[in-house]
């Protein structure tokens, strides 16, 4: 029973994320949305996979590990992205940038 | 192997709803204003594409997709880290 | 430090970085204790992976992964404080340091997606990039603690700025509420930098 509310609950995650990213109006509001949604509805998924599976221990174990390497995984091509957009010239919409400050 | 009813599971509904997700995304890769709104666009979905073969794997009690999952999340950090890196370069 | 002028201040900088050097070569763990956290973390990872326990899988995959650990034992475990006997260090990092933060992570990555979703459907952002300062000096510490603060609620690391021995992070922050950097600090971390202090440089 618990596999399927958390089957559910990384569904839902992934819908608002969807929303997330189709709504915000520039890139890095946008990698808010993408990088904590996805991250966690997949482990969400990944968790329920592994307690549903009737296979032995060692199969359940590999569930985790792809659980685990998506969540090491993620954050840090979003935080490669997110660079790379502001070396790029992205400017963001934000009420206090120090970044521009320290970096002109 | 797959079986011939996909939805006789409930995890084979979450495929539809991915699949859904996914191609809602796609309006983000083709359209995006930017080049780095097309990078997050494909990440997340090669992301949900990872999700999707682990559910195969399990449907179908072939594991061996797993592998292939890692591997194509192996790819997906590669190519994500290779893109940012040439958004960095290309002022 | 802004009085300071400038040929000094490379020299000043220097000065601290080799004092800074040398704490960190009297804290380091030896060479075979490396050797073996690493060979524990390569062979438990070779068993997940390749799937099947028979006794010659096991034997080449020991083999292999005793060859890897002794040729890059610098890269995992460089970062990692002095203390106490190996099997204690084992036992705690495996079973004390590694759920604690995996069990406190799953939640604040629970209420960083609520609040993505809250965001989402009422549109109440008000976003600026902040500039916070950390007492972490490795590079694994540094790598965990930005990570994690990606996940929690309503952050994002965008660099890492390493000067005068002292390390400062920027970060996009979805709803600014303060500027002052120490109050910022304390929202952004919280607990996750005592954690990492206790076990990384």
């Amino acid at each position: 029973m618990i596999e399927y509310f958390l089957l559910f609950l990384g569904e839902s995650i992934m819908i608002f994320g969807t929303l997330g990213i189709l709504r915000f109006p520039d890139v890095y509001t946008r990698l808010h949305a993408a990088t904590k949604c996805d991250t966690g509805g997949a482990m969400t998924i990944l968790i329920a996979l592994a307690i549903a599976s009737e296979a032995s221990l060692l199969i359940k174990l590999k569930f985790l590990v792809l659980a685990f390497l998506i969540g090491l995984i993620n954050p840090m091509v979003s935080h490669a992205i997110a660079r790379g957009a502001y070396k790029y010239g992205i400017k963001p919409e934000v009420v206090v940038d120090m970044y521009a400050r320290d970096n002109p | 192997m797959v079986e011939e009813n996909l939805l006789v599971n409930p995890f084979g509904w979450a495929v539809i709803v991915l699949v859904a997700t996914s191609l809602i995304l796609s309006y983000r890769v083709l359209f995006g204003p930017t080049l780095a709104d097309r990078i997050v666009g494909i990440n997340t979905v090669t992301t949900k594409t990872v999700v999707i073969l682990a559910i195969f794997g399990f449907i179908a009690k072939e594991y061996f997709f797993l592998d292939l999952a890692v591997v194509l999340l192996m790819v997906n950090a590669v190519g994500g880290l290779i893109l940012a890196k040439y958004m960095e370069g290309a002022r | 430090m802004s009085r300071v002028p400038f040929y000094l201040r490379e020299r000043l900088d220097e000065i601290r970085q080799r004092v800074l050097f040398e704490a960190y070569e009297a804290q380091k763990l030896p060479k075979w204790e490396q050797i073996i956290l690493t060979w524990i973390t390569l062979f438990s990872f070779w068993i997940v992976i390749s799937g099947n326990t028979r006794i010659e899988n096991l034997f080449i995959g020991g083999i292999t992964t005793l060859v890897i650990s002794l040729l890059m034992y610098e890269m995992l475990t460089d970062d990692i404080r002095q203390s106490g006997h190996i099997i204690e260090k084992i036992l705690y990092i495996s079973f004390f340091a590694i759920p604690q933060y995996l069990f406190i992570m799953a939640f604040r990555l629970i209420e960083s997606n609520f609040k993505v979703a809250k965001h989402a459907l009422l549109m109440d952002i008000n976003p600026g990039i902040v500039k916070i300062k950390t007492d972490l000096h490795s590079d694994t510490g540094i790598t965990i603690l930005a990570n994690s603060i990606t996940l929690t609620p309503g952050t994002l690391t965008l660099d890492v700025n390493k000067k005068l021995g002292e390390t400062y992070l920027y970060v996009h922050w979805i709803s600014v509420e303060t500027l002052n950097r120490e109050i910022a600090g304390e929202k952004i971390k919280g607990d996750i930098e005592r954690w990492l202090k206790k076990i990384f440089w």
